[in-house]
């Protein structure tokens, strides 16, 4: 199938899924301007900003004769579960014959899943599509291990010679064909990287900021202003809440969340139930933070989204009895980078003069 | 003895189940305070407490639980909604609506009582909904179960009414059980037919009456102060007005397995089934989509609704409503509305 999905984080990894299955992978463009202007003129008003981008997304790959594109769905509440049904209408209202393969969870319907597995994995026997997987999610595994050491060493060196290494990395990862090739490409970068170890000052002069929100704004950096970039450039260190491993963890192997659980967990302290998204994950997260040492949060939601308002409401009182500054950023078309970037130095500041404060 | 003060927010879910809630506490035997109608005051009060981006029934329902504050009960009645009907849940906010309001409002005194609701069914009256207020406020399982059921019957009289075409606001705004209990008796032994039915409804200066589904939630329909007042400003233009809580649960049914997959919010399920099947009736001249500013679920259905009413060549308009619309647009756009509808009626 010539097949092409939404871009979010790592687009290697869902590239490689398909390619290694045999199909001919489109690769979706990153979103910019054009590709936003697009979603916005043809989304509701109101969907969030992730689904706008979505739909912008598809509707540029339709230049490029993709006749199925292939999305997560969902189970519900937060909205993103329900994406693909109206997107699929949107393309069809405007006239687009193209398939849309919403993936659901196998518990919501297990027969519409085993025919679209049986689909996707096209003419490849069910061992090579286990070592497939295998593959993937190692190699996912791989680009969040580089990332966590990127973020944390790029706020004390310059931020262009370490994204060169990073995208060099992701272009070297772009060619792998087994498990053994990731290794070796790994240990090659994380090598490059440990060279840049030394500049790490001492735990005491470390500021660290986690990231936490709407998982597409806190992966995708073209969407979120490069926000960690901006973070590392006034060397502060950045952890996120959600990695593309802990994604596929929780949707595809949950057995194997167990540590995600135990930071839900702590999340319920100020939301009792599960409310959809990963609102209490992130409060959770935003506990777990603080009780790591972190100095502050960012806070990042698309515009409107539904459970992160709720945390949004909710993490004042947090921030005020764990005692740890939270910077909320809605994002939506309308935010441009001079005013995050005002922000996010403005908290950072705020931060670092508490602290000299604190020690006086 | 002074009876116990429980308060209600006037807000949200309120207009679905207030019959059910008064006879409940009626039954009980506490003092029922509902809190007062909205007005820019109370919404006022309600904004500056919110995050400007939250929907504007949020807004109101801080609002109303401030209200409640400030007129003084012993407890907010607020519980938590999660589902009403198997597997499908409800907006987000509603499920975390009692975390929002405890950590929003620090300064809140008044404890609240936040039972979750977990309902196969519009019925809410089991008694595992009910847990935290019978042990907050010292009831035995026995009366609480035979209050419920009460409630449970009371309520379903209503529902029933509704389906027969009734409107909320023909019920609503009285908060006094005796009164509506007389009202709801009285209708029931009537024979003349609710506005929406009725054959002699005439619109004033002879013009042609036009058939409206007004969809939107109850909070946003029935409450006359943020919508201002669009029910009777669509009747007094000779419309009658039809809403969800008239179509069958049947009939939503079915057009709900005509998805893939349904929505997850039961409202706006309940709001998509209905909306289709008066795409479908030949009696309905136009449907109107009135929503709040914000409201996620809606962004969803308004996209499918639009395309849909397209295909159908259903007149189709979307009516936004926020903290401060004005009463001169609402007007002017339902105007505008209805007589493109005559219009299309005469030439028919």
């Amino acid at each position: 199938m010539r097949l092409s999905f939404p871009y979010m984080g790592p687009t290697i990894v869902y590239k490689k899924l398909f390619e290694l299955l045999g199909h001919d992978v489109v690769m979706p463009p990153k979103p910019n301007k054009e590709i936003i202007d697009l979603g916005v003129k043809y989304s509701p008003e109101f969907a969030c900003f992730p689904f706008k981008v979505i739909t912008g997304t598809y509707l540029k790959l339709m230049e490029k004769d993709v006749q199925t594109l292939v999305t997560s769905g969902g189970h519900g509440p937060c909205r993103a579960g329900y994406y693909g049904e109206v997107h699929s209408k949107i393309l069809q209202d405007l006239g687009y014959d193209v398939e849309l393969i919403v993936i659901d969870s196998p518990h919501d319907d297990y027969k519409y899943f085993y025919e679209l597995v049986k689909r996707l994995k096209g003419d490849s026997s069910w061992l090579k599509v286990a070592r497939v997987i295998k593959t993937v999610f190692e190699l996912s595994r791989a680009l969040d291990q580089i990332e966590k050491k990127i973020e944390i060493i790029r706020a004390y060196n310059d931020n262009g010679t370490i994204n060169q290494i990073w995208m060099e990395a992701q272009r070297e990862f772009h060619q792998i064909k087994n498990t053994s090739d990731i290794k070796r490409i790994k240990n090659k970068y994380l090598k490059k990287l440990s060279e840049f170890e030394e500049s790490i000052p001492g735990e005491d002069k470390r500021f660290k900021i986690g990231i936490i929100g709407e998982i597409y704004v806190v992966l995708e950096q073209s969407i979120n202003n490069q926000i960690e970039e901006k973070v590392n450039h006034f060397g502060f260190e950045v952890e996120r809440s959600h990695y593309l491993t802990d994604w596929i963890k929780e949707n595809a192997f949950p057995f194997m969340g167990r540590h995600l659980e135990e930071i839900k967990e702590k999340g319920k302290e100020f939301i009792e139930i599960e409310i959809g998204g990963h609102a209490q994950g992130n409060i959770g997260h935003a506990i777990d933070f603080k009780e790591k040492g972190f100095d502050g949060l960012i806070h990042l939601k698309p515009f409107g989204c539904l459970p992160e308002l709720v945390s949004q409401t909710v993490i004042d009182d947090l921030s005020e009895k764990y005692e740890i500054p939270v910077l909320t950023i809605s994002i939506d078309e309308q935010t441009a980078d001079a005013n995050v970037l005002t922000r996010v130095e403005a908290f950072l500041d705020m931060i670092k003069e508490k602290d000299y404060r604190e020690v006086m | 003895m002074r009876k116990i003060k429980i308060g209600i927010p006037r807000a949200l879910l309120y207009y679905y189940y207030f019959p059910f809630w008064l006879k409940l506490f009626s039954e009980l035997n506490f003092e029922t305070v509902i809190s007062d109608n909205t007005s820019r005051e109370l919404l006022d009060r309600g904004v500056k407490k919110s995050i400007s981006e939250i929907c504007v029934p949020i807004k109101v329902m801080i609002g109303h639980v401030l209200n409640l504050e400030k007129n003084g009960v012993d407890y907010i009645f607020l519980p938590r909604f999660r589902s009403i009907k198997k597997d499908v849940v409800v907006c987000p906010k509603f499920m975390g609506l009692p975390d929002m309001i405890r950590h929003s409002l620090p300064g809140l005194k008044t404890p609240l009582i936040a039972d979750q609701i977990e309902a196969e069914s519009d019925d809410i009256s089991h008694f595992s909904n009910h847990q935290k207020l019978a042990e907050t406020l010292n009831i035995s399982k026995m009366k609480m179960k035979k209050s419920l059921k009460k409630a449970a019957d009371f309520w379903h009289r209503y529902r029933e009414l509704l389906f027969e075409g009734y409107l909320i606001s023909d019920f609503y705004g009285i908060d006094d059980l005796e009164l509506l209990e007389k009202l709801i008796s009285k209708i029931e032994n009537n024979s003349k037919k609710p506005q929406s039915q009725s054959q002699d409804f005439e619109a004033s200066g002879s013009e042609e009456v036009v058939d409206i589904a007004l969809i939107g939630y109850v909070y946003n329909v029935f409450d006359q102060y943020i919508n201002m007042d669009i029910i009777n400003k669509l009747k007094e233009m000779g419309v009658r007005v039809h809403t969800f809580s008239m179509v069958a649960e049947e009939i939503i049914e079915e057009e709900l397995s005509r998805l893939r997959k349904p929505m997850f919010w039961e409202f706006t399920n309940k709001l998509y089934g209905a909306a289709e099947h008066y795409f479908k009736n030949n009696q309905i001249d136009g449907v109107i989509h009135l929503t709040a500013f914000g409201c996620g679920p809606d962004s969803i259905l308004g996209q499918i609704l639009e395309v849909d009413a397209k295909e159908y060549k259903k007149p189709f308009m979307t009516l936004r409503i926020d903290e401060q619309t004005g009463e001169s647009h609402i007007l002017t756009r339902i105007e505008a509305f209805i007589d493109l509808m005559r219009l299309k009626k005469e030439n028919n």
